[in-house]
């Protein structure tokens, strides 16, 4: 199995192997999320775009973690509203992220602190470009058009406003600031 | 929107790092570059200091502080000549290394061209919009509010969806560059839904019937192209006036007649369409359900990274959104237009074993 074979260097550790899907219930949320998407299409369309813009030059070096587990880590990130460092950390101790990451069974080394970093985890994410990110979701919205789910037959179209996240201070903001903690109650 | 001390901070740092690196000594330029610095840095601080707890309004802080900054930043462009020569006639870098500083001084002395000029207009008292004033110091981001006097503009980004109104399935997402007006999202929206249509390998052709949208998009010029492509713009409202959810067989005739697709689209068509209208409470919900995975905030840097957030947060509301129509948990509207959609099976007489 591919993606076990990319994980084998933490997959490694002492003890008896664990099987993550009896962990996981079926009706799990997480589990039932991760169901929904066309993963095989996924991987591929990245591993194809990644190929031709970051060409491998030397079969040297250790085997990278798989785009299914970095992939499903970016998304779940985003689904449950994580920062990188809670998403990876709860790779390593939540079942259904492991489910999720389409790991099936793992034995790991208890001393290991970490599965993925969330160095990798920006580092995969900075190699999605618009192109690729469009493709991504023309592939979701394909796979669920296949399955009868949804039409497009009828579309409502809008706009919203998304502000700068780390808003930096500007002279604008310090000054509004200002004038309303030097107004009186 | 940068702090302001990088117009000129950004061009000395990368002028003194430039002399550093082609000669060993100190030069003359190095302590006029590095004297500048200095005096860039004492404006700076007693900006900091005027611009806390005044009553005044904006413009003329920024305007009184930009006469001294223009006044200091004159002698970059003779500094920048200077280390282009010393640039090229240094031996001790490599081609590369050269080739990199000097992309790196262009790129920058063009910003600060850029910057400079927008200073100047902003000096003599020019009454600038609030569009303007914020696009003087960083071009690239653009403000997300229009309109508002009495407080800062809101910066960030402004994306669009084109979602399926009944179950919020969203088919395509635009981060733009800027702030384009409203119609020009409508064209590339479509694009990337039709992307989408043309990967679907098994089942019934589908196609875009109608699109809504608010009056923002009334636009001769998109509905034409709209209807160009066999696409009802009955959701689009011309006027404020609320449109008719249940038209009569009358106005489903001038619809069809208007858009010109008369053979292309039926009459039940335009009645899904003016059923399925443009509804705010409805866009909200898809655009609050967006905002709670974290899009209202742009965390990533740049426009790509406003492009990858967006796309990512998307894709991971159609997988919560395609387990809400797995689970038939959808609202009556939802599966009523599933069920005219020919999307969900119709209701069977099911027989109900008494319980007892």
């Amino acid at each position: 199995m591919r993606v076990v074979r990319y994980l084998q260097y933490w997959l490694s550790g002492p003890g008896a192997r664990l099987q993550v899907t009896d962990f996981v219930p079926v009706m799990h949320p997480i589990r039932q999320w991760a169901d929904t998407f066309p993963w095989v299409a996924l991987v591929s369309a990245i591993e194809q775009r990644v190929e031709k813009r970051f060409p491998q030059t030397s079969p040297r070096g250790r085997r990278p973690v798989s785009i299914r587990v970095l992939l499903a880590l970016e998304l779940l990130k985003h689904a449950l509203g994580a920062s990188d460092e809670d998403i990876c950390h709860r790779l390593r101790t939540d079942f259904a992220v492991m489910d999720a990451c389409g790991l099936q069974d793992y034995q790991v080394h208890p001393s290991q602190a970490h599965f993925v970093l969330p160095e990798t985890l920006c580092e995969f994410r900075s190699r999605i470009d618009e192109a690729l990110m469009d493709e991504l979701i023309a592939i979701q919205a394909a796979a669920a058009m296949e399955e009868g789910l949804v039409s497009p037959a009828h579309l409502v179209i809008d706009t919203f406003p998304s502000e700068q996240g780390s808003q930096r201070v500007t002279d604008a903001t310090t000054l509004y600031k200002a004038q309303k903690t030097a107004r009186p109650p | 929107m940068p702090p302001r001390c990088i117009k000129h901070k950004k061009p000395l740092a990368l002028l003194d790092h430039i002399v550093t690196q082609c000669r060993h000594r100190s030069t003359t330029l190095q302590s006029h570059v590095r004297g500048l610095t200095q005096e860039l840095a004492k404006v700076m601080r007693s900006f900091g200091r005027r611009c806390r707890g005044q009553g005044q309004v904006f413009v003329q802080l920024v305007r009184h502080t930009d006469q001294p900054l223009l006044a200091l930043g004159e002698p970059i462009n003779p500094f920048a000549l200077k280390a282009k020569e010393h640039l090229d006639q240094t031996r001790t870098l490599h081609a590369a290394q050269r080739q990199r500083l000097t992309l790196a001084l262009t790129t920058a002395m063009h910003h600060h061209a850029a910057i400079r000029q927008q200073s100047t207009r902003l000096t003599p008292g020019k009454k600038l919009s609030h569009a303007k004033l914020v696009k003087a110091y960083d071009p690239t981001m653009a403000p997300i509010l229009k309109g508002k006097s009495h407080c800062p503009a809101q910066f960030g980004r402004k994306p669009g969806i084109a979602a399926k109104p009944a179950t919020g399935f969203i088919f395509a997402t635009l981060v733009p560059q800027g702030h384009p007006s409203d119609p020009s999202y409508g064209l590339p929206w479509l694009d990337r839904v039709q992307n989408a249509i043309d990967r679907v390998r098994t089942g019934p052709r589908r196609q875009i019937h109608s699109v809504a949208s608010d009056l923002g998009r009334n636009d001769p010029c998109l509905r034409q192209a709209l209807h160009a492509r066999g696409i009802l713009t009955v959701g689009i409202p011309k006027m404020v006036a609320p449109i008719a959810p249940n038209p009569s067989a009358q106005d489903v005739h001038t619809i069809l007649q208007e858009a010109g697709l008369h053979r292309k689209r039926t009459p039940y068509q335009v009645h899904l369409a003016c059923a399925s209208g443009y509804s705010r409470p409805v866009v909200e919900s898809h655009i609050a359900s967006l905002r709670s995975r974290g899009a209202g905030h742009v965390r990533y840097k740049g426009l790509a990274g406003a492009v990858r957030q967006q796309g990512m947060t998307v894709m991971a509301h159609n997988g919560a959104v395609i387990v809400h129509i797995r689970q038939q948990q959808l609202s009556k509207r939802g599966q009523k237009f599933r069920r005219l959609l020919g999307l969900k099976p119709p209701k069977r007489n099911e027989i109900k074993y008494p319980k007892n």
